[in-house]
């Protein structure tokens, strides 16, 4: 492979953020602001500020701003709604700081949120909250905040390494972290950047299901190379599905997301018998009921037969009247005309659709993991949403933990050198990398991508067994074995087909650690169903799967209680030291 | 499914340009590449979102700029001509490096500056600086405009349109600090005395965002202000 032999360049950063989402931005600019003279690099794989899924958020973001709310509301609702299996310290954080976040965002910012005829910041109604408390821009919310985040980083002056992807952590001989092998996806040049701090941002995954709804570059590398590197994971079987995915048969648009706001302002949801089912499954909240309630409910419908013959159910809001539908869901209708139906004037076919992973790497507050100088924000964290995420949450999360883990950055990066890679660890990663490149004789990866998505979505979606899951295990392990015969002719600039060579492994990293965890976990508990263990039992399993990679380099599962610092299950709060 | 003959201007004079596609409905652009990359593994495009939010499959349809993934293939059309943006230089196939955009984006020191002088303010629902800010929103950086613009795209001696317009929001803004420097910003050489009005911009949005009338506008208030 040309190029590939020679000694690779080397590039120097005092912070480098690997992505640009709404936690890599956030990072970037607090970064800066705590500390002027700090370097900071942003390695982006897709375009920067307009890559991932922050810029996807369309409902918006849940904030305690009203009149009456309380953040012990916000608090009490974020673990009802994550089964009480959250890490407390982690959501009281996110619902103590939502608030401030937003109030940047507005007005260092500049971000243009809806208000009320009296300039009150308009909230609207989401799932699973005791309180309306969602801050939006109609149904743009993430593309303002983007945005502006993006104008912001401009005024910092980060350099920018955009459409550059992030492929392993780097460490010197005695263990101390020293950067990251990067590549410059246009040119295909793999790079070495020493970094004293290294934030990992990518967004988290939950692109390897048939039906799914994040950006193209969330296949789940920051959470894979967390994992190769040693880190702890937790919560690995919780996968949110959204209830509303748009169903639009094989185009690319099928598994995009109507938004939460629809089933808030009261769409209705209904059979091909023209029953609303959620009358049965939840009377008291119906639609306005938590994701995985809703979804699971309409997944139900589906394979007992009582879906439409394309495989959805029928979401209907056109009793608002069109010119209401229009002014408040105006993006979300336009979408459905494409597809010959209109969220307007009449029902429309959707489906379940994986959506966010609430499992992730270990974090503490302030966003500091077990090894020293690695700070993970945004999706690839787990433990603040629990087993169930509530809509209006990630946004939050993802600008508030950014924000922290840009401030922690500075703070620490005092005690922090450059520290000489591993000539081995980075031999392995490139090599790995341009494997695909090298290969002769082997196929692309699409039609592994196909079965990888295929299994997830049959063996271990919205209901599993622990036979299916077993079947994943076993499809997981011929396609990691086929996977390795993955070969992508070149050219080596600007090719997508070999970047989801390097995808799949990182698919196929996480979806193994999703099954492996999924098997574990004997009950059912918000996102994460268990058909041979159908109910929720705190007596045993109020504990979270941790899992790492032992040294004979498979998965090492243990368990760990859920430690109930604030809220008691049940909800009584408990006194605070 | 109907046979729909593709053809698609490559970097590589080797490379296949000429492909049939069986499609259904519903096809947008991005899904006939998505299929064609199955076919011709060295196929280079962006895209990211699938939803009109990321402003990056951006191409030429038969000549004209469009999002890839917003736009559908009409069943019984004689083919398809896909081509790279014009006005920004190749990096491969239909990818195109969008470094002007963004200088230009850059050059109009597009972030909001709170003001120092007031508290922050709020504005309402019926606040009038509102309607003429939101007119601008939601623009996704998509490039469009600038290869439908001659000046900007053909001739790089113009800031161009996303750039003038996201201009015209901050100008809007009355919480904003730095209007009076950014409209002259906009005075210079290059920016809103160049527009000529062709409206080429308007005419290419996907977002329905009218660069023109920002423009417009924008000018308006930077003879206001003075230089
Ligand atoms: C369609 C949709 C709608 C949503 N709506 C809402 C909502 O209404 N409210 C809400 O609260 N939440 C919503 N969410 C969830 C929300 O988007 C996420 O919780 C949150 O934005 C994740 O932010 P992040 O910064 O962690 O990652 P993202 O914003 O996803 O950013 C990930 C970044 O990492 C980059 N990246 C990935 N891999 C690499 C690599 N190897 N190297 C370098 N860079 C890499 C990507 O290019 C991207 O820049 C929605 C999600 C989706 C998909
Ligand atoms: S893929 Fe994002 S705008 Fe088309």
């Amino acid at each position: 492979m040309p190029g590939a032999d020679a000694p690779l360049p080397v590039l120097e950063t005092d912070v480098a953020i690997i992505g640009s989402g709404g936690a890599g931005l956030m990072c970037a600019l607090h970064a800066a602001a705590a500390d002027p003279r700090l370097s900071i690099t942003i390695v982006s794989k897709g375009a920067v500020g307009r890559s991932g899924c922050t810029r996807m958020v369309q409902g918006g973001f849940n904030a305690v701003l009203g009149e009456g709310d309380s953040l012990e509301s916000h608090f009490r609702d974020t673990l009802e709604g994550g089964h009480y299996l959250n890490d407390q310290e982690l959501a009281w954080t996110l619902v103590n700081e939502a608030p401030r976040v937003i109030q940047e965002l507005e007005e260092q910012f500049g971000c243009l949120f809806d208000r009320t005829a009296t300039g009150e910041l308009d909230l609207k109604p989401f799932g699973g909250q005791s309180f309306d408390r969602t801050v939006h821009r109609a149904d743009q919310t993430g593309l303002e905040i983007m945005s502006r985040l993006r104008d912001q980083v401009f005024r910092i002056g980060a350099r920018e390494l955009e459409d550059w992807r992030a492929l392993d952590l780097l460490f010197d001989q005695h263990g101390e972290l020293s950067g990251l092998t990067v590549l410059d996806t246009r040119s295909g040049q793999a790079a070495v950047m020493l970094a004293r701090v290294v934030v990992v941002a990518t967004g988290g995954s939950a692109t390897m299901y048939r039906i799914a709804a994040p950006a193209r570059e969330k296949t789940g590398d920051g959470v894979a190379m967390c994992y190769r590197a040693g880190l702890e994971l937790r919560d690995m079987e919780m996968l949110q599905f959204h209830p509303t995915g748009l169903v639009a048969g094989t185009s690319a648009l099928t598994g995009t997301v109507l938004e939460e706001g629809l089933r808030g302002a009261g769409a209705q949801l209904r059979n091909r018998l023209g029953e609303r089912y959620m009358e049965r499954v939840d009377p008291e909240r119906l639609e306005r009921s938590t994701r995985d309630v809703v979804a699971r409910a309409s997944y139900t419908e589906i394979v007992e037969g009582r879906g439409t013959p394309a495989g959805g159910v029928l979401l209907d809001i056109s009793h608002l009247g069109a010119a209401e539908v229009e002014r408040r869901f105006g993006e979300m209708a336009a979408r459905t005309r494409l597809i010959g139906a209109d969220l307007a004037v009449g029902p429309v076919e959707v489906s379940p659709t994986a959506h966010f992973h609430m499992g992730g790497v270990v974090i503490d507050p302030d966003c500091l993991t077990s090894v020293h100088g690695l700070l993970v924000a945004g999706e690839d964290s787990g433990g603040t949403h629990g087993a169930n995420r509530l809509g209006g949450n990630g946004v939050a999360e993802s600008t508030v933990f950014g924000a922290r883990a840009g401030e922690t950055a500075a703070a620490i990066i005092g005690g922090r050198g450059l520290y000489m890679p591993e000539p081995e660890l980075v031999a392995a990663s490139v090599e790995r990398a341009y494997a695909p490149l090298r290969r002769e004789g082997g196929q692309p990866p699409f039609a592994l991508t196909d079965r990888l998505k295929d299994t997830m979505w049959v063996h271990c979606g919205l209901v599993r067994t622990r036979e299916g899951l077993l079947q994943a295990r076993e499809q997981l392990a011929e396609l990691a074995k086929e996977s390795s015969r993955v070969a992508v002719a070149g050219p080596r600039d600007a090719n997508p087909a070999w970047q989801q060579a390097i995808d799949l492994e990182s698919q196929l990293t996480v979806a193994r650690l999703i099954v492996e965890s999924a098997l574990v976990r004997e009950e059912s508990r918000g996102a994460h169903f268990r058909a041979d263990f159908p109910e929720r039992d705190d007596e045993s399993w109020l504990r979270a799967i941790v899992v790492e990679r032992g040294r004979d380099g498979e998965p090492e599962l243990t368990t760990r209680p859920v430690e109930l610092t604030r809220l008691a299950t049940g909800g009584r709060m408990l006194e605070q030291a | 499914m109907t046979a729909l003959a593709v053809e698609i201007e490559r970097s590589d004079s080797e490379a296949r340009r000429h492909f049939t596609v069986e499609v259904g409905e519903p096809t947008m652009v991005l899904d006939v590449l998505l299929a064609l990359q199955r076919t011709d593994a060295s196929l280079a495009f962006r895209y990211s979102c699938r939803v009109a939010m990321c402003g990056t499959c951006t191409i030429r349809v038969d000549g004209r700029p469009v999002l890839a993934c917003r736009t559908p293939v009409l069943l019984g059309a004689d083919g398809l001509l896909l081509e790279p943006l014009a006005g920004l230089p190749v990096v491969r196939d239909l990818i195109v490096d969008t470094t002007p955009f963004s200088t230009a984006w850059r050059s109009v020191e597009p972030w909001f500056t709170p003001r120092a002088d007031a508290e922050p303010r709020v504005l309402a629902a019926d606040d009038p600086s509102r309607e003429a800010i939101e007119s601008g929103l939601d623009c996704i950086s998509c490039g469009a405009c600038w290869t439908a613009c001659d000046l900007a795209g053909a001739e790089h001696r113009f800031l161009g349109p996303a750039a003038l317009n996201r201009a015209m929001t901050l100008a809007a803004d009355a919480r904003d600090g730095a209007r009076d420097r950014r409209l002259r910003l906009v005075s210079q050489e290059g920016g809103v005395t160049r527009c000529h009005y062709i409206h080429g911009c308007s005419g290419a949005c996907p977002k329905g965002i009218d660069p023109a009338a920002s423009i417009r506008r924008l000018r308006r208030w930077s003879i206001g202000a003075g230089r």
